[in-house]
C-alpha cells in the first residue's frame, strides 16, 4: 500500500512538474519547452524511427513533431495529457509521411524507368534500399527473422501498423492509443486484433 | 468452435497484451482449458509474440540519431526564435560583436524586422540593430529617421569611458515589388509570423492568396489556417487554398481544421471547400464521417451525409 501511495505521489508530483513546464512553455521559455522535449524525444524518435524506417526521414519526423508542438503549444488546454498530445502529432505526421511516400511510389513508373535505363538498378530498388529494413544498420541485424518480420509488417494496412506500433514496440496502453488516434479504444483493439491476424498468418506460413 | 470462439480469440490478443479486466482473463482462461481449437490460436499467438521478441533489440533507435536529431531540432528553433526576434527583441546596443553586426547587416540590407510594408503604407517595425560607436565616428549609426524607445544604460566605466546602452530602434520602411519577388514574399512571411499584429496577418494572407499556386505560399497559407490565433486569419486562409482542396496537403489541412477548429463558420468554409473540389470520394466521405460526428453544428454534419449518400 505504501508502495502505491508512494508512486501515485509521484505521478502527482511528476504531472504537476509537467504542467508547470507547459505553463512556462506557453508563455515563450524555450529551456521549458526544450525539457519537455527531452522527457519525451526519445519515444518520439523510435516511433517515427520504426514507422518510417530510415533515419533521414525519422529526423524529420521528429523535428516537425517538435516544431508544431512548439507553434501550437500556446493552443494545448490540459484536456489531454501532453504526452497523448505529442504522440497525435507525431503519429499524425509520421502518416503524412507514409503516405507521402506511397504517392511518390505511386507517381513513379517502375517499368518504364528500368527499360529507359536497363543498365540502372530498378527504381524500387533503390526506394527500397531507403526504408529500414534494408538499410545498412539494419541490414547488420536482418537475419532471417528480422527479414520476415519486416515482411509481415509491410501486409498490414497503415492504421494497423500504427496500432501494432504503439501496443507492441512502444508499450503504450489501447485506451491511449484510441485517444492518440482521436477514435476509442474498442477501434484501437480492432486495429491491433486485425493486425496480430495478419502477422500471426504470414509468419507462420513463410 | 462455437459462436463464443471468434470473441475468446479477439480476447487471446488482448489477453498476451495484459489488456483483459480480471473476469474476462478468467472467463478467457476457462474457455481455454476447454476449448482446443482456441487453445491452438493461444499458442500460435504465443509463438509469435516469441518470434517477435526475437527480433526487438533490432528496433532500438542508434543513439547517435538521437544526438543528431536534438541538435537539428535546436538548430531549427533558433532559426524561428531569430525570425521571431525580427519583431521582437530589443537589440539597439553600441557594443560590438561580430555576431551583432552580422545579423544587424543582413537585417538592414534586408529590410527586414521593419514591418511589413503591404497596402496600407504604415511602418511598423523594430528591428534589432546592434551599433558600434567608435571613437573616430563622427556619428552614432542611428537610421537618420529611426526612432529609439526603451532606452537603459547598461553599463558605464568611468575609467575607461565606456558605456553600454540597450534599447529598441525602429524606423519606417517601403518596400515596391512583386508577390514573385522573394523579398517581398520573405517580408509577407514575416508579417504572417507577427502574432502582436492580427491586423497585418490578415493582410499578408490576403495579399498570400492571390499566388496559392507557388508551394511556399500554399505552404504559409495552410500554416495560417492550423496555427493563426485570429479567426479572421484562418478564415482567409480558406479562401486561398479552397481552389486546391483536392491537393493531399490541402485536403489533411482542412480536416486539421474540420475537427479542431473551434469557430464553425471556419469549419463551414473548410467542408464547402473540401465538397465542392472532392466529389464522390469515397475515401474521404469515410474520413469525413469520422471527423464530423461529433461536431455541433448540424450544417456540417447534413453536408457530409449528403456526401456521403453521393458516393454510395
Amino acid at each position: 500500500m505504501e508502495a502505491i501511495l508512494k508512486r501515485t505521489a509521484q505521478r502527482v508530483h511528476e504531472s504537476e512538474d509537467e504542467k508547470l513546464l507547459i505553463e512556462q512553455a506557453q508563455n515563450g521559455d524555450r529551456e521549458a519547452f526544450e525539457q519537455l522535449v527531452r522527457r519525451h524525444d526519445r519515444d518520439i524518435l523510435r516511433l517515427a524511427f520504426h514507422m518510417l524506417g530510415n533515419r533521414e526521414e525519422a529526423r524529420e519526423v521528429f523535428q516537425e513533431t517538435f516544431l508544431k508542438a512548439y507553434r501550437s503549444l500556446g493552443r494545448f488546454r490540459f484536456e489531454s495529457s501532453f504526452y497523448t498530445w505529442i504522440y497525435r502529432i507525431a503519429t499524425n505526421v509520421s502518416l503524412d509521411h507514409l503516405r507521402k511516400r506511397q504517392t511518390l511510389k505511386e507517381e513513379i513508373s517502375y517499368e518504364s524507368d528500368t527499360e529507359m535505363h536497363p543498365d540502372r538498378p530498378a527504381l524500387k530498388d533503390t526506394l527500397a534500399a531507403t526504408t529500414y529494413y534494408s538499410n545498412p544498420e539494419r541490414r547488420l541485424y536482418g537475419k532471417e527473422v528480422g527479414q520476415k518480420i519486416q515482411d509481415a509488417l509491410k501486409t498490414l494496412s497503415e492504421k494497423e501498423r500504427l496500432v501494432f506500433e504503439l501496443r507492441h514496440y512502444q508499450g503504450l496502453r489501447l485506451k491511449m492509443i484510441g485517444e492518440i488516434m482521436g477514435s476509442t479504444e474498442e477501434t484501437a483493439k480492432n486495429y491491433l486484433f486485425r493486425a496480430t491476424q495478419k502477422l500471426r498468418a504470414y509468419l507462420t506460413n513463410v | 468452435m462455437n459462436v463464443n470462439c471468434k470473441d475468446y480469440q479477439h480476447q487471446i490478443t488482448l489477453l498476451l497484451y495484459n489488456e483483459l479486466d480480471e473476469r474476462t482473463r478468467g472467463e478467457l482462461e476457462l474457455h481455454l482449458r476447454e476449448c482446443g481449437v482456441c487453445k491452438d490460436a493461444f499458442e500460435s499467438e504465443r509463438a509469435m509474440h516469441s518470434v517477435l521478441a526475437e527480433d526487438t533489440p533490432s528496433w532500438d533507435v542508434p543513439s547517435d540519431l538521437l544526438l543528431e536529431s536534438r541538435k537539428a531540432l535546436a538548430d531549427a528553433l533558433d532559426r524561428m526564435e531569430n525570425k521571431r526576434s525580427w519583431w521582437r527583441m530589443p537589440a539597439f546596443s553600441v557594443v560590438f560583436t561580430p555576431m551583432r553586426l552580422l545579423e544587424s547587416a543582413a537585417l538592414i540590407t534586408m529590410g527586414l524586422a521593419l514591418g511589413v510594408y503591404v497596402s496600407n503604407q504604415q511602418a511598423r517595425v523594430a528591428p534589432p540593430v546592434a551599433l558600434n560607436s567608435s571613437a573616430n565616428s563622427q556619428s552614432p549609426a542611428i537610421p537618420r529617421n529611426g526612432t529609439i524607445s526603451n532606452l537603459q544604460v547598461i553599463n558605464a566605466d568611468p575609467s575607461t569611458g565606456q558605456v553600454e546602452l540597450a534599447g529598441e530602434v525602429s524606423q519606417p520602411l517601403r518596400f515596391h515589388g512583386k508577390i514573385e519577388d522573394d523579398t517581398v514574399r520573405q517580408l509577407l512571411f514575416s508579417a504572417l509570423r507577427d502574432a502582436n499584429n492580427p491586423g497585418s496577418r490578415l493582410k499578408a494572407v490576403e495579399v498570400l492568396s492571390q499566388k496559392p499556386t507557388d508551394e511556399s505560399i500554399e505552404e504559409a497559407l495552410i500554416n495560417a489556417l492550423v496555427y493563426d490565433d485570429d479567426p479572421g486569419v484562418r478564415m482567409r486562409a480558406v479562401e486561398g487554398l479552397k481552389t486546391f482542396a483536392n491537393e493531399q496537403h490541402v485536403r489533411a489541412a482542412f480536416m486539421h481544421t474540420l475537427q479542431n477548429d473551434e469557430n464553425a463558420g471556419i469549419r463551414i468554409a473548410a467542408i464547402d471547400a473540401l465538397l465542392a473540389r472532392n466529389a464522390k470520394d469515397p475515401e474521404l466521405a469515410q474520413k469525413l464521417t469520422e471527423a464530423t460526428k461529433k461536431d455541433d453544428n448540424p450544417y456540417i454534419r447534413t453536408k457530409v451525409l449528403q456526401f456521403v449518400g453521393s458516393t454510395k
